[in-house]
């Protein structure tokens, strides 16, 4: 009897076919999977709910544009990814980001949204190469593998990238924590 | 134990990507050793407070206005879930 991943990945293998064959359905069907997740990671790289929400867009029109190029391999969660990362590093680049205030934390104690703030504050602080895998391993629970695959890069240089990055962290916010207090 | 090896436990400790065995070594280590203990501690908690932001909140508002920019550009995207209808577009009045 399959499990509940195999038939998941069965499952995406047959929307992934649905897709390619440019059936409307299937990608509102994977806007449904992937949205809020796509969602989430380009609002913590992009740091604003406008910018998030354009970059989430663009990521699900370039997955219909290129739905013939689709494999069912397994590898289309770090393609779309993939896609939607460098989306947001090309705004960033293009310095046409919307400067907004950040959210409106909606849950927790005042002094927990103030440390979740000046977390965000922090990571955002950090050079990309740090911020990229703290965010996919740390926040987005992927595997170094996925994580890896995503980023283009090997597991050990991930690895070294993410040790790196939560030392630079962990020194921000002292030094952020410090000028608070 | 050598700077580098030392170094690496720690970082792992960090991520909390140790074996519980070799945690309590660790652990046993910087009983004695307040810089190391300071070291483990400090990257701990910053990973644990890393880990506890669980992110913007993905509202019924930016989901139906990911979906409007998509159309806008052309994209041909069928969702099974109808636009609620406080959150149609409104035409705007005339006379």
């Amino acid at each position: 009897m399959p499990n509940d991943e195999s038939r998941e990945s069965l499952a995406e293998k047959k929307l992934l076919r649905a897709l390619a064959d440019g059936n409307p359905e299937a990608v509102g069907q994977i806007y449904e999977i992937y949205g809020e997740r796509i969602f989430r990671f380009t609002f913590r790289l992009l740091g604003n709910r406008s910018d998030a929400e354009d970059a989430t867009a663009e990521t699900f029109l370039r997955v219909l544009r290129r739905s013939a190029e689709l494999r069912a391999d397994g590898a289309f969660k770090t393609w779309l990814f993939r896609i939607a990362r460098n989306l947001c590093i090309d705004k960033i680049r293009q310095h046409k980001l919307i400067e907004l205030p950040p959210d409106t934390p909606v849950n927790g104690s005042e002094e927990r949204s103030a440390l979740r703030v000046t977390v965000r504050q922090a990571l955002s602080q950090l050079p990309q190469d740090y911020q990229d895998p703290l965010i996919l391993c740390d926040l987005e629970d992927f595997s170094a593998q996925e994580a890896a695959d995503i980023l283009d890069i090997s597991v050990p240089a991930l690895k070294s990238r993410l040790y790196r990055g939560r030392r630079s962290l962990r020194d921000k916010l002292g030094s952020l924590m410090e000028r608070t207090s | 134990m050598n700077h580098e090896l030392h170094r690496k436990l720690v970082d792992l400790y960090g991520g909390r990507e140790l074996p519980p065995d070799v945690d309590a070594i660790l652990e046993a280590a910087a009983a004695t050793d307040a810089e190391l203990a300071h070291d483990m501690r400090t990257l701990r908690e910053t990973v644990d407070t890393l880990r506890a932001d669980s992110g913007a909140a993905f509202t019924e508002e930016s989901y139906q206005r990911i979906l409007q920019r998509i159309y806008i550009r052309g994209g041909n995207i069928q969702p099974r879930a109808a636009t609620p209808a406080a959150l149609q577009y409104q035409l705007p009045m005339l006379g």
